[in-house]
């Protein structure tokens, strides 16, 4: 066979190599989305995401997204504009919900032992949903930027509520009143991090009484519409091809 | 000749790799907790703990061990370190080998940050309950934001028994009894598990027919718009109305299920009260200070003045948690970590009882190797070349002065 000559040899053939071709990209693109979002969640994110006493309602709620929303935002560049895929938001919140599952799971309970009630990860698949389907139902990058962005932000919340809620009941230990989740980290003992570190409750909406969490989502949100026109476009930069010489688009 | 050249270099190639993988097999405990590779001037004047107690050596799983004492917050404290502004009283064990239980400061339950103010003293107490058998090096601890963790002494004590039979029961102020180890764990994987299935569906909608080459050719033969089918879009709605409507609906019904929360909480606790300690009789001037590299030795020259109503002899030098004794005035009951007490380290040229209102210049060695083990020599490399550390008198009838010595070392080399 010259060089000239087709590798495949029918229509089958050409459909089952291109099969082959889909799942080997696939799960390329997944386990590089895997450590590429998780280091940079980690570097960012981090002990937001790490602990169950950081995850407040002003802080945790308006960072994560945040931070969370730029691989989702530039892998959707490059899946829908080369491919018109919907998927990119959601490939990249499931791997990094693999990769903090497992980093949970074997080096934080395997490793140094704590419970996973205190250092679960964060739930963002709503959000990547209503990010790719916006955009497949839109086709505009703008629009999946406004209002998938906002939902993104706004949905960060709830969706976290049915694990969060039970570990901010109240109680009373020695005196003083903690939630669950402030004395699992006051019991468990983190000798690297101190708790000045922890930045919970910390800001100046003190107008909103209690109800802090939604004002903290809807600016959570807006700035989530910022960083993904941001990396929106770091994602369609990085996903050219104008060095192939016979495809400059 | 080159097919040899080319044997040797692969042979070699995997005789590194081999070595490589053999080394990490080598991975030895790390059972310490870096206190020796604290700058030396950090421990000398900073925390200053004493009169230190670990209640038990060995304890089973689900029993308490409670570590006791006092710290005093030097007033010479460095510039180099903020002011302990914000401290936290912390426990150095590795991971949560035990829980914390408690922990107080003056009497007041301290779980959060704290004010501690200069050239005060206070006692403290850490309760730990048993959870991960095993044997642990437990450090007291001070973290002062801009300042880093302090460390202090560190006693090893034994665990014994099972990590599956701790228990962590808590009553909630809605009257729930929980076991904090376990609890809500199954409903995180729950929760988790059903939104990545709906996840992996939404991928799998779309990875089950052809994905990356036809569609692009189709994308750059100016067909994408026939790559998303009306089909696809009702999925999609099905996908965002399900998504919104169950997160609404889920945070309703969370929110009956627990209708009592209450936020995080947070904020630095002021108004630690500190020890009330007698003033001091003993006056200390510290005349000059050196330290002898090659023999390991603190020599202090001192003019002590007793201006109390009973005889004095010095009895202990302590500095960065090592503690000097003068054997002759002061033996340790207390069980002090071998490794940070040197039991006859401390030498007087005159330490017979100084009588009340009298005046003496001696000179006190304070010698052991703990200066080398403990890196405290490191100190003549410090950019400020000062030491400091606590002076204990006693009386005839037992009673006890601490006076602070703060003064410039001058270092030795021959």
């Amino acid at each position: 066979m010259s060089a000239s000559q087709s590798a495949v040899r029918s229509r089958a053939e050409a459909v089952a190599v291109s099969r082959t071709f889909d799942w080997m990209i696939l799960f390329v693109l997944f386990t590089a989305v895997l450590g590429g979002y998780h280091i940079h969640f980690m570097l960012t994110g981090g002990d937001w995401d790490f602990w169950s006493d950081w995850k407040d309602r002003r802080l945790w709620v308006t960072v994560v997204p945040i931070v969370a929303i730029t691989f989702p935002a530039a892998v959707q560049a490059c899946l829908w504009w080369r491919y018109r895929l919907p998927i990119g938001a959601t490939l990249c919140v499931l791997a990094l919900l693999l990769g903090e599952w497992i980093n949970r799971y074997m080096n934080f309970w395997g490793w140094t032992y704590f419970p996973i009630n205190i250092c679960f990860p964060s739930q963002l698949i709503p959000g990547a949903i209503i990010l790719d389907v916006v955009l497949m139902l839109s086709g505009s990058m703008t629009l999946t930027a406004v209002a998938g962005g906002l939902g993104w932000g706004l949905i960060f919340y709830p969706s976290n509520w049915p694990v969060i809620a039970p570990l901010h009941q109240p109680v009373e230990y020695n005196g003083m009143m903690f939630t669950l989740a402030d004395l699992s980290g006051y019991h468990y003992v983190r000798t690297g991090t101190p708790e000045y570190i922890r930045m919970v409750e910390k800001g100046t909406l003190r107008t909103f009484g209690k109800d802090v969490a939604p004002v903290s989502a809807f600016f959570s949100g807006f700035v989530s519409v910022i960083v993904y026109f941001l990396w929106h476009f770091f994602g369609k930069w990085f996903s050219g091809t104008g060095f192939i010489a016979d495809d400059a688009s | 000749m080159k097919t040899i050249k080319d044997k040797v270099a692969s042979l070699s190639f995997v005789a590194l790799l081999m070595a490589l993988t053999a080394a990490m097999f080598y991975t030895p405990t790390a059972s310490a907790h870096g206190e020796k590779s604290q700058a030396a001037f950090m421990r000398m004047r900073t925390i200053h703990w004493y009169d230190l107690n670990w209640s038990k050596d060995e304890v089973a799983v689900n029993e308490t061990v409670t570590i006791s004492g006092k710290f005093h917050v030097f007033a010479g404290w460095p510039e180099s370190v903020d002011e302990p502004d914000v401290s936290f009283l912390n426990i150095g064990i590795p991971g949560p080998v035990f829980i914390r239980a408690g922990s107080w400061i003056g009497g007041q339950l301290v779980p959060r940050s704290v004010a501690l103010s200069l050239g005060e003293t206070y006692d403290f107490k850490v309760l730990l309950k048993a959870r991960r058998p095993g044997d642990w090096h437990v450090h007291t601890m001070m973290n002062v934001q801009g300042g880093g963790p302090i460390i202090g002494p560190g006693k090893w004590v034994t665990i014994t028994g099972s990590m599956s039979s701790f228990v962590n029961p808590i009553v909630t102020l809605t009257g729930k009894t929980l076991d904090l180890e376990t609890y809500n764990i199954s409903n995180i994987y729950f929760w988790h598990a059903i939104w990545y299935a709906v996840g992996v569906a939404w991928m799998w909608y779309w990875a089950k027919g052809p994905i990356f080459i036809p569609r692009h050719l189709a994308v750059a033969s100016g067909k994408a718009s026939t790559l998303i089918s009306s089909g696809d879009k009702k999925v999609g709605i099905i996908f965002l109305v399900g998504t919104i409507v169950a997160n609404a609906y889920l945070m309703g019904a969370t929110n009956d299920e627990f209708p009592i929360t209450t936020p995080l909480q947070a904020g630095t606790m002021r108004g630690i009260i500190p020890l009330e300690l007698p003033v001091p009789s003993v006056n200390v001037v510290v005349d000059d200070a050196t330290y002898r590299v090659p023999g390991r030795a603190m020599q202090m020259s001192l003019t002590v003045t007793n201006n109390g109503d009973s005889a004095v002899r010095l009895g202990e030098f302590m500095t960065a948690s090592v503690r000097f004794l003068e054997p002759n005035v002061l033996e340790d009951e207390t069980g002090y970590p071998d490794d940070l007490l040197a039991e006859e380290g401390l030498t007087v040229s005159d330490n017979s009882p100084l009588a009340p209102g009298e005046t003496r210049s001696i000179s006190v060695t304070a010698s052991d190797a703990a200066w080398e083990v403990y890196r405290l020599a490191d100190l003549i490399y410090d950019p400020d070349s000062r030491f400091a550390g606590l002076l204990f008198f006693f009386d005839e009838a037992g009673n006890r002065q601490m006076v602070m010595v703060d003064a410039p070392l001058i270092p030795s080399f021959i």
